[in-house]
């Protein structure tokens, strides 16, 4: 019933009619078509999204945009390796990426201002820059606000967690976080959707038969009130996402083929990636995944090439040649990136490099975008962007140009401002096309 | 040029007219006449005729010339006046020489191609007065132009019996120099239900369903809102039943019920009494002794006596506290680096409203300790003021930051720094009102304009939370005897809280009260280049020469005190009737603007008037509402409320707010000696949480519950960041959380002690593991659990991350190690009939909090048998009870 007046002097009511009747009025019609310019265009390739967040800012100079021409304060000990895709270089710790190069494109010089973890982290994960006074909704509520969910499954789901939250899009745009890593050959639990503490199936069906039957307080007046309504029909998704077996399924990777799921890696970071596959498959809309680790003040090179860079490697490998296995890469977009780039001066005194926002880099795959490309480039000692700099805001808007949502449809916050989903952005032309 | 100068002479005989016979005839007809056909010599005015056309045409709407951007190179301020902007931007269209070749005219009738399309026809009244504000000369906003002083709507207040019948509004504008014109063609509406009726751009209003609404006119700056009803039956007037209306409270409801022929419904049960009045007063569940007992008392006061019981306890305070948290907007995340011990502030706010709170303070005082907080006493230096504050800080110290007179961390927030935000946030807080769109444009809703936002955002140019104080010289000479000259940024933030929890002495933040004309070289050469303001202005109200007060947040004080309008009493007073009702009279909570008027105006002037009369005592009101019948009404609709979610005629359904959902569900499944406490003990409640965690802390333990069933984030300056929707990940959270299925077998649950109570030993079946105890490991992880919070809250990060590493370690184990289960023991043991009876009626007690009907009991104690064991089938019937909706709603 409440009618949420806008700073704009609309109230929302008005848009969802003239959403439903089409827009005929005199004076407003126009005046809303254009505030709501903001349409789905259906043609997009791509109907589901993984999101990979490098937490802690991977650098950019010992991965995927290499100076090995430059001088040893800025070098660093990692040589670039041949790609299959002629001419393009990236580090020689990556080898398995390097045979799919033609899967995916790096978008080199992006570049920002905030050398700050938290700072950094929620600009990238809501192509907004951060504002103190406002809760910007990660990538994963736009989506699932936008293209909506599957039945008896969550439409967001994050492994194991992620910086992305539903901001002022409100609590039913959250994400479900995993809160855990599938290890392999390990049953996988996960956060209310696994049956835990000795529970099966008939018990949790003979627990829902009895709560059928009492609960009944309110019969006969659900259709009266929205909220008992809803709780009503949110009771009968629950129940099937916990008994359904498509939607433990789902979340089991276990049932993976062996050889299939041996392409992964029995690391934390690949048993993600296979379950965010598994995940897409079984129809969920957008996936979070976040690793950890990627902050090297110190020990930069061996901790990149014994730790970080190895099941990175093999993991994302996997998850793009999955995808296109299971005929799922044209109709997912993956979305690689971290909070910064890293200096590419190096950090003497502790063998590392610090935090580094201006010239980062980021990677996109599937979802109609063309692979085996690089965009962008950072000039001769990484320290800046060569020519035009792409921001973060404007790979947000592609991104969601590729799931056909126009970047600047106007949301209106909580009090009534009207926000465009991605405020400063511009689709980068060659990136989507 | 005579023409207008003619008008203004009619405008003045009018004037001396009105004071005489204020007859029909000194009505200025509408413009849609007189500018209608050729030939006509008026020139109209700019702001009085062309900027409200231009408006009700759609021009300055945000999508076309209102954009801030402007739309081909045409800007026009958002919603009108900017008299000077507007003026600036049309008059490079017009050609005075030759009017009905000007540009302007031109586009709006598709004379030249127009992205808005065609907006007037040539020859009409909207183009004859365009073209003859052009002809006289296109002229601006004389300097000394008369102001708007109302604007009479008729009818006051429109009835209709049927749908689809209709009534027209006249709108007058009266203006300083005592003309009165007819401005029904000029003005814009709008309506606040489109259900219940429509209204078109002539003022027109048409019927829809039965229920009650405003419709709204605005013209210039004025907004004037005008009730529109249809009743929903036909026992209105006489026919209306006899309604018991024991209180001010229910008359006044009454009233306006008996106006719309709803009937109220019946006074709720005693049960249903208790759970609502204990979970809306203090936030907490009742024990299943204290049902027994209320069931059991038949004194006719019991449910008052209740109302003052709740009202004394804990819980209530922590409860309210809570709310005051979320309108003050205390978290975490705009409380970095506000202070050496990074982790206090959050608590140190919850609890210096807690303290308050809990004595009664009144209202107005315990905001005044907010709006004039300031750091140092009186005659006290900086290191002076350093040293107290330290030495709070101090271990073993007997002074609280609760005992201070001022919570100057309201002023501290991240999000309240700049002046404007500072305006906006303190609208909100104190005001339940939204001035943030005068910030930029004329509030489309009330009556404020960017000038008013600009004048009101000079009180808050001179508070500066200085984070070093503003002694520098002190300062570094204090940071030089820590030895810390040298250290910078995070590091230093870091050795500062060291050397504080050593128990040395550290400088302090303060708040900082520039006065204007300060006698401060640096500051004089600034004021040179942007001269400090030397006057503020109070929203609608008296200027206030900041140079003769000395610190502006006085005037501010004693305008929310005493100013006619009460928005400060009304806010509160709102926002305590929404805690009770779901929905304020005034909806949004926190909208108290003119085109969004209360539901039910006499009700809420009665409260607020009672409010001020007693001292702001918050205990005043909350018994005021509680002791009424209306409160206290059933949830079951009749035929004539069904519908009704505006007028109070009946308990409207709603979800338990976060925090009391999450302390509901552990209370729920407690033991009974811990149920017992709940209302006293504050210790680990959710109620009891200070501060909204930093955003990457917020999927931690009870956190998680917290942030999916939609606690406020407390960052936006709007009510509505509390959330009360249901949601899909609220619903799994109750079914198959491990948190929820654990709370239910834990050691110290219900469960568990009906199973020492009945068999003599705990629940858990007893599992080895590769040898090892596994209730020994749990109770380990327990432990370490404990000690996890406790590290949290002590604020000591070393630990907290030791812990977590020995936790996971734990986990590791026990995941790894192989389970062995040891016989279940309680296989085919059963409860004996009478005692499983009781069972079934504790579990109801704790949970929905009434006894359960016969149905119920024999499907319960049906399942409970049925189980493979009883205790199995105890912790369905409990996990199926949290999951009904009558435990998650209130009712």
């Amino acid at each position: 019933m409440a009618l949420h007046m806008t700073c704009d002097g609309l109230r929302r009511r008005d848009f969802l009619r003239v959403g439903a009747l089409g827009a005929s009025g005199l004076t407003l019609g126009s005046y809303l078509r254009a505030a709501e310019s903001g349409t789905l265009d259906r043609q997009a390739p791509a109907t589901s999204a993984i999101f990979i967040n490098l937490q802690g800012g991977p650098t950019h100079m010992d991965t995927f945009d290499l100076k090995p021409e430059a001088s040893d304060e800025y070098r660093g000990e990692f040589n670039p390796i041949q790609t299959k895709v002629a001419g393009i270089e990236i580090s020689e710790h990556l080898p398995r990426l390097a045979s799919v190069m033609d899967k995916f494109v790096i978008l080199r010089g992006v570049s920002h201002t905030l050398a700050a973890h938290q700072l950094g982290s929620e600009y990238i994960n809501t192509g907004n820059r951060p504002l103190p006074s406002l809760e910007f909704p990660g990538y994963g509520a736009v989506v699932t606000r936008e293209l909506g969910g599957p039945d008896g499954l969550p439409p967001f789901v994050s492994i194991p967690n992620s910086a992305q939250r539903a901001g002022y899009l409100g609590v039913k745009y959250a994400p479900l976080h995993t809160n855990a890593t599938p290890q392999p050959g390990r049953p996988f639990t996960v956060r209310g959707i696994s049956l835990q503490n000795g529970l099966t199936v008939e018990d949790v069906e003979k627990r829902q038969n009895l709560l059928d039957e009492l609960d009944t307080a309110f019969a006969g007046f659900e259709k009266n009130s929205q909220l008992l309504d809803g709780l009503d029909r949110f009771s009968q998704q629950a129940y099937s996402m916990i008994t359904s077996p498509q939607a433990r399924a789902a979340f089991d990777v276990g049932r993976e083929d062996p050889a299939f799921a041996e392409k992964y890696g029995e690391t934390p970071f690949g048993q993600s990636c296979l379950l965010a596959t598994r995940l897409v498959e079984s129809g969920v809309r957008f996936v979070t995944v976040s690793s950890g680790g990627w902050d090297t003040h110190r020990d930069n090179w061996t901790r990149l090439k014994d730790n970080l860079l190895p099941p990175f490697d093999q993991g994302l490998s996997a998850l793009l040649t999955g995808l296109e296995e299971k005929g799922l890469l044209e109709s997912t977009t993956v979305f690689v990136t971290g909070e910064f780039g890293r200096t590419p001066k190096i950090n003497q005194e502790r063998v590392g490099r610090d935090h580094y926002p201006r010239a980062m880099f980021m990677l996109m795959a599937g979802g109609g975008v063309a692979g085996g490309r690089v965009l962008g480039a950072s000039n001769e000692n990484g320290t800046e962007p060569l020519d035009v700099a792409y921001s973060p805001d404007d790979v947000a808007a592609s991104f969601f140009h590729t799931l056909g949502i126009d970047h600047t449809k106007e949301y209106h916050t909580t009090t009534g401002r009207p926000v465009m989903i991605v405020r400063d952005g511009q689709v980068i032309e060659e990136l989507v096309s | 040029m005579r023409n207008s100068f003619r008008l203004i002479v009619t405008g003045c005989l009018a004037a001396t007219l009105t004071a005489h016979v204020r007859a029909e005839e000194t009505v200025l007809p509408p413009a849609s006449e007189r500018f209608q056909g050729a030939d006509i010599e008026e020139t109209p005015d700019f702001q009085r005729h062309l900027v409200p056309l231009l408006g009700k045409l759609g021009c300055n709407g945000r999508a076309c010339h209102g954009s801030f951007q402007g739309r081909g190179d045409l800007r026009l301020s958002l919603f009108g006046y900017d008299f000077e902007m507007d003026h600036a931007g049309l008059i490079d269209r017009v050609d005075t020489d030759d009017p009905a070749s000007s540009y302007a005219l031109h586009k709006p009738t598709l004379l030249e191609p127009h992205e808005g399309g065609r907006r007037m026809e040539i020859g009409g009244w909207e183009y004859n007065l365009f073209l003859n504000w052009i002809k006289g000369g296109a002229r601006p906003v004389a300097a000394d132009a008369p102001q708007l002083v109302d604007l009479e709507v008729s009818p006051a207040e429109l009835r209709f019996s049927n749908a689809d019948e209709e009534q027209q509004l006249r709108a007058i504008a009266v203006w300083s120099d005592g003309t009165r014109e007819d401005v029904t063609c000029l003005s814009r509406y709008q309506t606040n239900d489109e259900t219940i009726c429509g209204i078109d751009q002539q003022g027109r209003v048409t019927s829809g369903e039965a229920g009650d609404t405003h419709v709204v006119v605005f013209y210039d700056n004025a907004v004037v809102p005008i009730p529109v009803m249809r009743p929903v039956s036909d026992q209105t007037g006489d026919r209306y039943p006899q309604v018991a209306a024991p209180t001010r409270v229910d008359e006044l409801v009454t009233e306006k019920l008996a106006k719309l022929g709803i009937v109220p419904s019946e006074s709720c049960t005693d049960a249903e009494f208790l759970r609502r009045v204990s979970l809306d007063i203090a936030g907490t569940l009742p024990s299943e002794a204290e049902v027994r007992q209320f069931l059991a008392d038949e004194s006719p006061d019991k449910r008052s006596r209740k109302i003052d019981e709740l009202l004394e306890t804990p819980a209530y305070a922590a409860w309210w506290t809570t709310k005051l948290c979320d309108w003050t907007g205390n978290s975490d995340q705009q409380l970095n680096n506000v202070s050496p011990d990074r982790n206090r502030p959050a608590r140190d706010w919850y609890e210096w409203i807690l303290t308050r709170v809990a004595d009664n303070t009144a209202y107005d005082d315990l905001v005044e300790g907010i709006v004039v907080a300031t750091s140092r006493e009186d005659g006290e230096d900086y290191r002076a003021y350093s040293e107290r504050m330290s030495a709070l800080y101090h271990a073993g110290s007997e002074t609280r930051f609760a005992d201070l007179d001022g919570l100057t961390y309201y002023w501290a927030r991240r999000n309240f720094r700049q002046p404007e935000d500072r305006a906006i946030g303190f609208a909100y807080t104190f005001m339940g009102t939204r001035i943030q769109c005068a910030q930029c444009h004329k509030h489309p809703f009330d009556v404020w304009t960017q000038n008013d936002f600009q004048e009101f955002q000079r009180f808050f140019t001179q508070i500066n939370y200085a984070r070093n104080g503003s002694d520098r010289q002190e300062y570094r000479a204090m940071i030089e005897e820590l030895g810390l000259q040298g250290e910078r940024g995070g590091q230093l933030r870091r050795k500062l809280q060291q050397a504080l929890n050593d128990g040395q002495v550290v400088p302090f933040p303060e708040l900082v009260v520039r006065r204007p004309g300060a006698n401060n070289r640096r500051r004089r050469n600034r004021q040179a280049d942007n001269p400090q303001p030397q006057t503020a202005r109070l929203l609608g109200s008296a200027e206030i020469n900041l140079t003769e007060i000395g610190d502006p947040r006085t005037a501010l004080m004693d305008w929310l005190r005493n100013d006619e309008k009460q928005l400060f009493a009304r806010a509160f007073v709102n926002r305590v009737w929404a805690n009770y009702f779901g929905r304020g009279i005034v909806e949004p909570t926190d909208d108290l603007s003119k085109a969004n008027p209360p539901s039910n105006g006499p009700l809420f002037d009665y409260l607020a008037a009672g409010f001020v009369e007693n001292d702001y005592d918050m205990k005043w009101l909350h018994r005021e509402i509680c002791n009424s019948a209306t409160y206290q009404r059933s949830w079951r609709p009749n035929e004539t409320n069904a519908g009704d979610e505006r007028n109070f005629s009946r308990a409207v359904p709603r979800r338990l707010p976060a925090e009391a959902a999450y302390d509901a569900l552990v209370m729920a499944t407690a033991s009974d000696d811990r149920a017992e406490t709940f209302l006293t003990d504050l210790n680990g409640r959710a109620l009891a949480i200070p501060g909204v965690p930093r955003r990457n802390r917020r999927n931690d333990g009870p956190d998680y519950a917290l942030t999916i069933f939609g606690r406020s984030l407390r960052e936006n300056n709007c009510d509505c960041e509390r959330s009360s929707e249901a949601s899909l990940l609220q619903t799994v959270f109750l079914r198959n959380d491990e948190a929820t299925l654990e709370m239910i077998d834990r050691p110290d649950g219900w469960v568990n002690q009906v199973t020492r109570q009945v068999f003599g030993s705990d629940s858990q079946p007893q599992q080895r593991r590769d040898g090892n105890n596994a209730r020994q490991q749990q109770r380990r992880l327990e432990r370490l659990q404990t000690n996890l919070k406790r590290a949290q809250d002590q604020g000591n990060e070393n630990r907290v991350r030791q812990v977590r590493r020995q936790i996971r370690a734990i986990r590791q184990q026990m995941e790894q190690s192989e389970l062995v289960e040891v016989e279940q023991e309680f296989e085919g043991q059963t409860i004996d009939d009478a005692t499983l009876a009781q069972l079934v009626e504790s579990a109801y007690l704790k949970t929905v909090n009434r006894k359960p009907n016969d149905h119920e009991q024999q499907v319960s104690a049906a399942f409970v048998k049925d189980a493979d064991n009883p205790i199995e089938g105890l912790r369905g019937l409990v996990w199926t009870l949290i999951n009904t909706k009558e435990f998650i709603v209130n009712h």
